[in-house]
C-alpha cells in the first residue's frame, strides 16, 4: 500500500516536470453537470491536441460565487489559474479584486465579430475586461392552445404591460381554472425591465463612469414596474411557487399548462419547448413585454464571461487568451448554443446557424436573436455594476415579494432604496 | 495503590496524542482563532482589506432589528422543532414498540426520512407543495376549492418549514427512543401494573421518568440541528425567505450567516455572526452540563 502511494508521488512529480516545459493554463467556471463540463473539457482536449505546448485545464470549482472566491484565494497565495468564468453580478467584485486584467491588454484580439450590446456589458472604462461565454436574455413564452381556448389570437401575442393585463383578463373570463401569468421572483427580470425603459439601476452611469454611490429604486421606471406586477397578482392573474428566484418551480407551472405567459431566460428554450411537446401544447415565444408608452431598448445581456488574471506569465496570458478565442470562435459558438440555448455571442455565428437551417427547425430563435441584435447600446442596456450586486438582488427580491403581499409600491420602493444604499455606501467604505 | 501508572513516560503520550493535535489545530483552532480575529475587522474578501473595528461588528449586529428578528425566528423555530419533534417521534416510538406483526418493517419505514440528505429532501417539499402543480394543491382544490401559496405566505412557508424540519429528523430520534424502549426493565412495567397503574399512568410514572435521560439527550441534539443542520433544507426550500418585516422568515441565524459570508463577501460581518452563533452554542452546552446533573440515569 505504501509502496503504491510513493509510486504515485513519484509518477506525479515526473508528470509534473514533463508539464514544465508546456504552458500550463488553468480555467475554473462554475457549471457542473455533465453537459455544459463536458462540452469545454472537450474543446480543451481538442485545443491542447492542436497546440501541443499548451495544456489548458479545465476544472469546476462551485457555484459562481464559490469560484470567483477561489480564485481570489488562489491568486493572493500567488498561484491563481489564468481563466476565470465569472457571472454578469460579480463584474465589478472582479474589478475591484484587482486580480484581473483586462482581456484588451494582452493584445491581438479583434472584437469586431462579437455581438455589440453583449460586448457593452463587459466594456468598462472603455476596455474590454472579458469575453463572453454563456449569456442570455429574457423573453415571453406562452400557451397557443391555451390561449385559443381563452379566445386571444396566438399570432399576436402582447408586448406590453397594459396588453398583456387586457389578455390576462380574457383568459379570466374564460374560466379555463388556470392562472395568467408566471415568473420567478428574481431581480434579474426587474434589471431587464428597467433597461427596457432605457432606466439605469443604479447612479454614475449605471455604476459605469463612476463607482455607483445610490441606486435609483424610486424612479418612474422603477415604480411602472411594480405597479403593473401588483396589479397582475390583485387581479389574480399573477402566480409563482413563493420561493426566491425559483426557476425550475416556475418552469414546471408553465410546463405543466397551469398558465398561460411566462417569462424566463432563452438559455431555458430547448428545454421548455421539449417539456411542451411532452406536456401537449404549442409554445410561443415573443419579446419580453414591457412598460406601456415608451421606447423599446433592449435588454441588459446576462450569463457570464471569461476572465484572465493578473499574475501569470506572458506566454501564459497569451495561451490562456488563444484558448478562450477558440473555444468562442464561430464553430464553437454555434455549436454551444445548440447544445445549451446561450447566446451565440458572434455575428458569424448567427449567420453559420441560419445557414444550417437552425432558424427553420427553430423558429422560436428567431424571436431571441432579434431581441439581442435590435438592442441599443446605452448605459441601461449596458446593464449595472454595482459591489454588493447580490446583496442588492435579494433586496429587490424581498420589495417585490412585499408588493405581492400587500405592502404599497410606494412604501416597499423607498425602503428598498434605503437598505440598497447603505449596502452600498458598506461596500464603498472598504474600498480603498 | 497508584492510579495513574500506565504512562511511565511523560512524552509518550503526547506522542500518541499529536497526530490528533495536529488535526484538531489545524482544522478547528486555526480557523476558529482566524474567525475571532476577523469578527474585529471590517474585512472584505474581496479587497481582502480589514481594517480594525473593535467591537463595531457586534454592536452594529445586536443593534441591528433584522438580525434580532433572526435571531427570535431560530428560537421559535428551535422550540418548535424541539417539541414537536420529540413528542411526535415518542408517540411513534411507543407505537413502534407494539409487538406486532410486520413491526421491523414498520420501523424501517419509519427511520428511513433520516437517510435522506437534507438537499433531496428539500426538493421533495418543494414540489409537493408548488401551488400550481404540487400534489398537496391539487388535492386541496379538489376537495375544498383552496390553493394556498405555501412559500410566500410568511406564516404557511414558516409551519411548513418546521414540519418539514420535524420530518427529517424523526427517524433519528425515533431510533433512539426506540432503543430505550426496547432496553426497558420489564419488571418494573409488570410491577406497576400488578399494582394497578393504567395504562396513562404506567406511561407518565415509569416510562417518561426512564426514558429522561434519552429524552435530555435528544432535547440536546435537537436544538443543535435546528440551529445549524437545517441549513440544505432551508437553502433548497424558502433560500430565506418569504419576507417578513425586517427580513425573510426562515432566515435563521446560520442562513444569515451563510449568506453575507459566501453571497454578499461581507467576512468581517459574517465572522462576527459566527462568534455570535459560538456564544450561543457555548451557553446551550453550559446549559447541558449544569442541567445534566439532576437527569436520573439510574443505578
Amino acid at each position: 500500500m505504501k509502496r503504491h502511494v510513493l509510486y504515485g508521488i513519484l509518477a506525479l512529480v515526473f508528470a509534473t516536470n514533463a508539464l514544465a516545459q508546456s504552458i500550463t493554463v488553468e480555467f475554473w467556471h462554475a457549471l457542473g453537470d455533465p453537459k455544459r463540463s463536458g462540452w469545454i473539457q472537450q474543446k480543451a482536449d481538442a485545443f491542447n491536441k492542436a497546440n501541443p505546448n499548451i495544456k489548458v485545464v479545465p476544472a469546476y470549482k462551485g457555484s459562481y460565487p464559490d469560484t470567483l472566491q477561489a480564485a481570489i484565494l488562489a491568486a493572493r497565495q500567488g498561484k491563481p489559474p489564468a481563466l476565470v468564468q465569472i457571472y454578469e453580478v460579480g463584474s465589478q467584485l472582479a474589478l475591484d479584486s484587482g486580480i484581473f486584467q483586462p482581456i484588451g491588454a494582452i493584445g491581438g484580439l479583434d472584437y469586431s465579430d462579437y455581438i455589440k450590446p453583449v460586448l457593452n456589458y463587459y466594456t468598462i472604462g472603455g476596455k474590454v475586461n472579458s469575453i463572453p461565454f454563456n449569456s442570455s436574455s429574457p423573453v415571453l413564452y406562452y400557451n397557443k392552445t391555451l390561449a385559443k381556448k381563452a379566445g386571444l389570437d396566438p399570432s399576436v401575442p402582447p408586448t406590453t404591460y397594459g396588453s398583456l393585463l387586457r389578455a390576462c383578463a380574457k383568459v379570466a373570463a374564460a374560466n379555463l381554472g388556470v392562472k395568467c401569468f408566471g415568473f420567478n421572483l428574481h431581480s434579474w427580470f426587474f434589471e431587464q425591465w428597467m433597461a427596457e425603459q432605457g432606466a439605469p439601476l443604479v447612479n454614475n452611469g449605471n455604476g459605469r463612469k463612476g463607482r455607483a454611490t445610490e441606486t435609483l429604486l424610486t424612479s418612474t421606471a422603477a415604480k411602472n414596474i411594480l405597479n403593473w406586477i401588483k396589479e397582475m397578482n390583485d387581479n389574480g392573474y399573477y402566480t409563482y411557487t413563493g420561493k426566491f428566484e425559483d426557476w425550475d418551480g416556475s418552469d414546471a407551472i408553465f410546463t405543466s399548462q397551469k398558465v398561460v405567459f411566462h417569462v424566463t431566460s432563452t438559455a431555458d428554450l430547448g428545454n421548455i419547448s421539449e417539456e411542451a411537446k411532452k406536456s401537449g401544447f404549442e409554445m410561443g415565444v415573443s419579446l419580453l413585454p414591457i412598460a406601456d408608452g415608451v421606447q423599446r431598448n433592449g435588454v441588459v445581456i446576462g450569463g457570464a464571461s471569461v476572465w484572465v488574471t493578473k499574475g501569470i506569465t506572458p506566454q501564459q496570458a497569451e495561451a490562456a487568451r488563444d484558448f478562450i478565442l477558440y473555444m468562442t470562435n464561430t464553430e464553437n459558438m454555434a455549436e454551444w448554443h445548440k447544445l445549451t440555448g446561450y447566446y451565440p455571442v458572434r455575428n458569424s455565428s448567427i449567420d453559420l446557424l441560419r445557414k444550417q437551417g437552425w432558424m427553420a427547425e427553430k423558429p422560436y430563435q428567431l424571436v431571441a436573436f432579434g431581441q439581442l441584435l435590435k438592442t441599443q447600446a446605452n448605459e441601461a442596456t449596458a446593464g449595472a455594476l454595482i459591489g454588493p450586486f447580490q446583496q442588492v438582488r435579494r433586496i429587490i427580491e424581498e420589495a417585490i415579494q412585499k408588493v405581492l403581499t400587500g405592502t404599497s409600491v410606494d412604501k416597499a420602493l423607498e425602503e428598498a432604496k434605503s437598505r440598497a444604499d447603505a449596502a452600498i455606501r458598506e461596500y464603498n467604505a472598504s474600498v480603498k | 495503590m497508584r492510579e495513574n501508572s500506565v504512562f511511565r513516560n511523560r512524552l509518550l503520550p503526547w506522542v500518541l496524542l499529536f497526530p490528533t493535535l495536529v488535526i484538531l489545530a489545524v482544522f478547528l483552532y486555526y480557523p476558529a482563532l482566524e474567525t475571532l480575529r476577523l469578527s474585529l475587522f471590517r474585512a472584505n474578501f474581496v479587497f481582502q482589506t480589514s481594517e480594525y473595528a473593535g467591537l463595531r461588528q457586534f454592536a452594529d449586529l445586536l443593534k441591528d432589528p433584522a438580525y434580532h428578528q433572526s435571531l427570535f425566528q431560530t428560537l421559535v423555530f428551535s422550540a418548535l422543532v424541539v417539541v414537536l419533534g420529540l413528542s411526535a417521534s415518542l408517540s411513534l416510538a411507543l407505537l413502534a414498540n407494539q409487538k406486532v406483526r410486520g413491526a421491523r418493517l414498520y420501523r424501517l419505514l419509519l427511520i428511513y426520512p433520516y437517510a435522506l440528505s437534507p438537499a433531496i429532501a428539500g426538493t421533495l417539499w418543494l414540489f409537493i407543495f408548488n401551488p400550481e402543480v404540487g400534489v398537496v394543491n391539487q388535492l386541496l382544490e379538489s376537495s375544498f376549492g383552496i390553493k394556498p401559496r405555501w412559500l410566500d405566505n410568511p406564516f404557511l412557508a414558516f409551519g411548513l418549514v418546521v414540519f418539514a424540519a420535524v420530518w427529517k429528523n424523526l427517524g433519528y430520534n425515533i431510533a433512539f427512543y426506540l432503543a430505550a424502549l426496547q432496553n426497558m426493565p420489564k419488571e418494573l412495567l409488570e410491577a406497576a401494573e400488578l399494582d394497578g397503574a393504567t395504562p396513562f399512568q404506567r406511561f407518565r410514572r415509569v416510562i417518561l421518568p426512564l426514558l429522561s435521560p434519552m429524552t435530555f439527550f435528544l432535547v440536546f441534539i435537537n436544538i443543535t440541528y435546528s440551529f445549524f443542520d437545517t441549513f440544505g433544507l432551508i437553502d433548497i426550500l424558502t433560500k430565506g425567505g418569504p419576507v417578513y418585516g425586517n427580513t425573510g422568515i426562515t432566515t435563521f441565524l446560520v442562513y444569515r450567516m451563510y449568506l453575507d459570508g459566501f453571497e454578499n463577501f461581507r467576512t468581517g460581518v459574517a465572522a462576527a455572526q459566527a462568534v455570535l452563533l459560538l456564544v450561543m452554542v457555548g451557553g446551550i452546552t453550559l446549559l447541558q452540563f449544569r442541567t445534566g446533573r439532576r437527569v436520573h440515569y439510574g443505578s
